[in-house]
């Protein structure tokens, strides 16, 4: 990896983690081509969207690539018998 | 018999209204109880405990909570706690409740939890104060777990956290964020005082089903783990009879 994009993800991190629209820690950052794409799941498409913006003011010249999808609940499948 | 639900890391606000309110809903048709492992919200604002409580308040089980490092996050762990506890649940930090469910004494013991890694690669008290500090605060969670898991008098005991106890539940998170993720002190607390479950939350990548170093089980039921509104355990104890019935029935296959 770049030495730059190395800091560039902390910083991505560190914006996500921070900004009060966002407060997600688990969004995969990765850097290639020039491009900064958003890996993983959220729980909305509100809050999909709104990674995306906190990305892209945090680092305002890079092309932000949203790849987040929004997560489907489950029905509860079969339960676990657990005995001793 | 006793059937467990299990579910955290639900992450609310407000844009979270009716998400699990179906499923929740019919919970009662499959278990006797739920347990959410903490992450009730995404920055811990009363607001957003308020919309899970609204969710809480269609499910005719008992429901027990701990809360997570995001309900901390804007300072008002008492405001989250409070509307949990306006809307039936029980909250549990270094706490224990005794649940009576058709005459069978469920007991929880309920703490967030916290860091500093595993066996052979963790934080230990020394050097810095913020170091031991961080440690220390580990240190005495664990031990309020013990004594709260111990004092239970309850036919099954269940130890609910938020971090991890065991690295078995991590497998998929990234190795060097181990040591925020949980603690091998909590596990060693939960073997010492013995329980039936241990259930967390807190490693959104990790998977379900890991066992403490003395086989106990420990399920990790953070909503991106399960993808699913939660997970059921049948906790059941076999007398020493049916259990030689079992053994003997394994061998003879």
């Amino acid at each position: 990896m770049n030495t730059d994009y190395q800091y560039l993800v902390g910083r991505i991190q560190a914006a996500l983690a921070a900004h009060p629209r966002t407060n997600k820690l688990d969004v995969k950052i990765m850097i290639a081509g020039g491009k900064v794409h958003l890996l993983g799941q959220t729980a909305t498409e509100e809050r999909r969207l709104a990674i995306a913006e906190v990305v892209a003011e945090a680092v305002p010249d890079m092309d932000v690539r949203n790849e987040l999808t929004v997560m489907v609940i489950g029905s509860p499948c079969q339960a676990e018998d657990i005995c001793d | 018999m006793i059937r467990v639900a299990a579910i955290a890391d639900v992450h609310f606000s407000m844009d979270s209204r009716g998400r699990l309110r179906d499923h929740w809903s019919r919970l009662h048709e499959s278990a006797d109880v739920l347990l959410i492992g903490g992450d009730l919200t995404t920055h811990g604002e009363r607001e957003q405990a308020r919309v899970l409580a609204e969710e809480i308040s269609v499910v005719q089980v008992p429901v027990v909570v701990v809360l997570g490092n995001h309900d901390y996050h804007s300072d008002d762990a008492d405001g989250v706690r409070d509307e949990m506890e306006r809307a039936g649940a029980v909250v549990l930090e270094g706490e224990s409740t005794t649940l009576q469910v058709n005459g069978i004494r469920l007991g929880v013991a309920g703490a967030k939890g916290f860091g500093g890694g595993f066996a052979g690669a963790c934080g230990s008290a020394f050097g810095e104060p913020e170091m031991k500090a961080f440690v220390r605060h580990t240190e005495r969670i664990a031990a309020r777990l013990y004594d709260e898991l111990n004092g239970l008098q309850a036919d099954y005991r269940v130890a609910l956290l938020h971090y991890s106890p065991v690295k078995e539940t991590l497998a998929g998170e990234r190795l060097e964020i181990y040591p925020f993720l949980g603690s091998y002190l909590l596990a060693e607390a939960i073997d010492k005082a013995g329980a039936d479950l241990a259930i967390h939350g807190h490693a959104h990548l990790g998977q379900e089903k890991g066992v403490t170093a003395r086989g106990l089980p420990v399920r990790n039921v953070a909503l991106p783990v399960l993808r699913r509104a939660y997970a059921v355990y049948n906790l059941e104890h076999h007398s020493a009879h049916e259990a030689d019935e079992m053994a003997e029935a394994v061998l003879a296959q």
